[in-house]
């Protein structure tokens, strides 16, 4: 019998038995009272500290239980990790492991160029490389989560129809476990399958329409009425511009910038970011209230109105034949990493999404009323009621976030294995090869990983923490 | 006409602040909610259709929606065969099996005439096919038959459903008497252990990887369930939400139960547990969700022995031995999904308010 059994043994007929004993000498119970008994059997230890220690015993004896999983389970394991760390050799036995002090970060940290992972001795460079490529995740990742969390919180806090409905879908995804993730997209995201058809066919039916004869002018006279609506619309209302009209007609603007590329003219590259920009300006102008907003806006469509002419639209909508992208597998391409982001964001988002509604709800409603009383903007009222009051909720969701994000492993593991090459490979999963996926297990190595990577993320939510210092409520 | 539109785009409610038509913002709204509910759905119904088709569709990846599965017929001296509607240059069409490889032109006999072989044009075939569920896909890995032996289904569904079970009651009720005490007693450290949950609330699981390992095998735990139900049975959160839930409780209960000389234990079970069983039960969906999806741990611990997989570990198993037989990965994702799917419907309301509203805070 080994000692644990025999411990547990032990225990077993202690609390069983003694516990047993204890209670029938002591108190009395009837044949009804059997789950009593029972139940009271359950919290035998909690019983005794009473008898023996009085009332005050009682709590620490409640907490016996959490505290031992915690201190044998967590602090432990974070104490032992510096010891693994310097030792070396495959045995899993702690007192069978040689000392080898330092060497297991030397190893980590022989580069002969900082900047470049695969100057790296081996351990250097897979470190190094799952810890650049998390940290990429990360600094993508992140604001991308919070950001869409926020906006379909906010969305879903509106006052629409069915909130129940939507925000139960929007939290579906965060009950699926990974490995079910992980096939669902596998299946969807491949060569042949359901992504690749739909964007084939629907490039094939484009394609066709605007080799149609007459697709030009007919596509320029719709775009010409929709610019016509949509800017009428906005400079409608007498008390400025509407904001929502804008974003739609900012919008069209982007997409026609794109389209008829002005910047081409004088050779220079990056239409689209000035379509972006003219839009976003456009936006910011109306929703801050400026007076010229209105001109801006008569401006834009005037500019509008050139480039549709300008426009071919035949060679807008062909994009000739589709070859099908394997998407998680094409090295190079940044589509990996990309539909990595996307599913974390898929499987995630609904969570942060509750909080932050929860904190959203928070927010007394009077505030908008007077806000309304005093006819401010939507767009102003978002800025100086909402943001501000939600910061502390939104600084708890930047933490939780960064901190799941850069322990990323089940879904890298399971979507495309850190691959193609190495594009995706994240440090936890460096850390599980090293240890537990190898022939030749190198604990030590793993640890002093661990470590460096518990720095890292330290570092990180200190320095989230010092910048929302004054929001959090951490 | 103009009734009608009046009513088609009238909005929730109609007190006196709200506009009785809809405009742009709550067009943008519903349209965001509206693709943003596509975007979830249609994988996962889209992986669930795809289950129901046969091995055939799945593999030429048919992206039709209806589970479309070709008819095969028992030839006479020929055997099984694929059967194809042949369409003649008159319209005419006829059922007709290959009876040579397909060429550009390719011959081909009747169902009913074997013996009668003729050449047609490849481009004049189409498949004969029928509507089927292919329940196969879901029997077979499940009955263990044909060949299909690797994936031990109930066995994993045991392990998976004992480590739910189980962890999370022990979760409940150490999370429990830890919470009670930190919300109802005065005692020497109270500050001390708040500090100490609050650390390993810092302390993400993935760093201490490697040393667990080792903590769980000298305990010899490591291969076991209970390795992986242990370890993790003390949550933070969930000390932390039962005791912000435990403060709300009035101290008076429990000093009338003091009053009648009853135990502290028993006031824990009669008083507090009852009173806090919407805490309690946020807590034990929360766990119940971690615990069914956990991944990293249970693929370190129990990796080595096929008997103790669970669910997910299988299911990556199976995934990983089979990279062709796709419609069985996917009949047994879709095994897979449906109970935490089916608790979700069933408590939806219930979950997103609970963790929304005691969540975490």
């Amino acid at each position: 019998m080994t000692p644990a059994g025999f411990t547990v043994a032990f225990a077993a007929l202690f609390w069983g038995l003694g516990g047993a004993i204890w209670l029938l000498m002591r108190r009395r119970y009837t044949l009804r009272q059997i789950p009593q008994f029972f139940m009271d059997l359950l919290g035998f230890p909690v019983e005794l500290a009473q008898s023996l220690f009085g009332r005050a015993g009682v709590p620490y004896a409640l907490l016996l239980p959490n505290m031992l999983i915690f201190g044998f389970f967590t602090f432990l394991p974070m104490i032992l990790n510096f010891y693994v760390s310097f030792t070396g050799g495959a045995s899993i036995s702690l007192f069978d492991r040689p000392w080898v002090g330092l060497e297991k970060y030397a190893d980590i940290f022989t580069c002969e160029n900082y900047l470049s992972p695969k100057s790296c001795s081996n351990p250097g460079y897979n470190f190094w490389t799952g810890m650049f490529n998390t940290l990429w995740f990360v600094l993508i990742q992140v604001p991308i989560l919070c950001v869409a969390a926020l906006v379909t919180a906010l969305v879903v806090n509106q006052n629409i129809r069915g909130r129940g409905f939507w925000r139960a879908m929007f939290f579906y995804p965060v009950m699926l476990s990974p490995v079910v993730i992980a096939n669902i997209w596998n299946w969807v995201l491949h060569r042949k399958g359901a992504l690749n058809a739909s964007v084939g066919e629907a490039r094939d039916a484009m394609t066709g329409l605007a080799g149609l004869s007459g697709f030009d002018m007919v596509a320029t006279v719709i775009f010409a009425v929709i610019l016509l609506v949509v800017s009428e619309r906005s400079l409608r209302s007498n008390d400025g511009p509407s904001g929502s009209w804008t974003a739609v007609f900012g919008v069209l603007i982007a997409m026609l910038v794109y389209w008829s590329q002005p910047l081409s003219l004088i050779g220079l590259p990056g239409s689209g970011w000035l379509g972006l920009a003219l839009a976003g300006g456009l936006y910011w102008s109306v929703s801050t209230g400026q007076s010229f907003a209105r001109m801006a806006i008569i401006g834009a469509g005037i500019l509008a109105v050139i480039m549709l002419l300008m426009i071919q639209f035949d060679a807008v909508f062909s994009f000739g034949r589709y070859r099908p992208i394997n998407w998680l597998v094409t090295p190079n391409t940044g589509w990996p990493f990309f539909w990595l982001v996307f599913v974390f964001c898929w499987s995630h988002m609904g969570f942060y999404m509750l909080i932050l509604l929860a904190g959203l709800q928070a927010i007394p409603s009077d505030l908008y009323e007077a806000a309304k009383m005093d006819a401010t903007k939507p767009f102003r009222a978002f800025y100086r009621i909402t943001l501000p009051l939600i910061m502390p909720t939104l600084t708890v969701v930047l933490v939780l976030s960064l901190i799941r994000s850069f322990q990323i492993f089940d879904e890298v593991y399971l979507l495309t294995g850190g691959g193609p090459g190495r594009e995706t490979f994240m440090v936890v999963q460096n850390i599980y090869e090293v240890a537990f996926a190898n022939d030749h297990p190198d604990y030590g190595q793993a640890a002093a990983g661990s470590i460096l990577m518990a720095i890292v993320i330290a570092v990180f939510t200190f320095f989230q923490l010092w910048l929302t210092r004054r929001q959090s409520d951490l | 006409m103009s009734r009608l539109t009046t009513f088609l785009s009238r909005t929730a409610g109609n007190g006196p602040d709200r506009a009785e038509r809809i405009g742009i913002t709550d067009v943008l709204a519903y349209s965001y909610l509206f693709f943003g509910v596509l975007i979830i759905l249609v994988p996962v119904l889209w992986t669930f259709f795809s289950s129901i088709k046969s091995d055939t569709a799945v593999e030429s990846f048919d992206t039709r929606l209806a589970p479309m599965d070709q008819i095969s017929e028992m030839i006479e001296d020929v055997g099984e065969k694929d059967v194809w509607i042949y369409t003649a240059e008159d319209g005419s069409t006829q059922l007709v099996y290959k009876a040579g490889p397909t060429r550009k032109v390719t011959d081909v006999a009747p169902v009913d005439d074997p013996g009668a072989v003729f050449k047609v044009p490849r481009t004049s075939l189409a498949p004969h096919e029928e509507m089927r569920v292919a329940v196969e896909n879901y029997l077979d890995p499940i009955l263990k038959r044909n060949g299909q032996d690797n994936f031990h289904f109930f066995t994993y569904l045991y392990n998976s459903v004992f480590v739910t079970v189980i962890a999370t009651m022990v979760t409940l009720l150490i999370n429990a008497m830890a919470a009670f005490a930190l919300s109802k007693y005065r005692f020497r450290g109270r500050l001390t252990f708040t500090i100490l949950i609050v650390a390993t609330l810092l302390i993400p699981s993935s760093i201490i990887l490697v040393s667990l390992f080792f903590v769980v095998w000298s305990f010899g735990l490591f291969g076991s369930l209970w390795g992986v139900i242990i370890p993790a049975a003390a949550t933070p959160t969930g000390v932390f939400l039962l005791r912000q839930y435990m403060l709300t409780i009035p101290d008076e209960l429990l000093e009338a139960a003091r009053m009648d000389a009853a135990s502290e234990w028993r006031i824990f079970w009669r008083i507090i547990i009852p009173l806090s069983l919407p805490a309690l039960s946020v807590l034990a969906i929360l766990s119940v969700i971690w615990r069914w999806n956990d991944f990293l741990w249970p693929l370190i611990v129990l990796i080595s022995d096929p008997a103790s997989h669970t669910l997910q570990l299988g299911l990556t198993q199976f995934a990983g031995e089979f990279d062709t037989n796709f419609h069985y990965i996917l009949a047994m994702t879709v095994v897979t999904l449906i109970p935490i799917t089916l608790v979700f419907v069933w408590l939806q309301r219930f979950i997103t308010t609970g963790i929304a509203t005691t969540g975490l805070k």
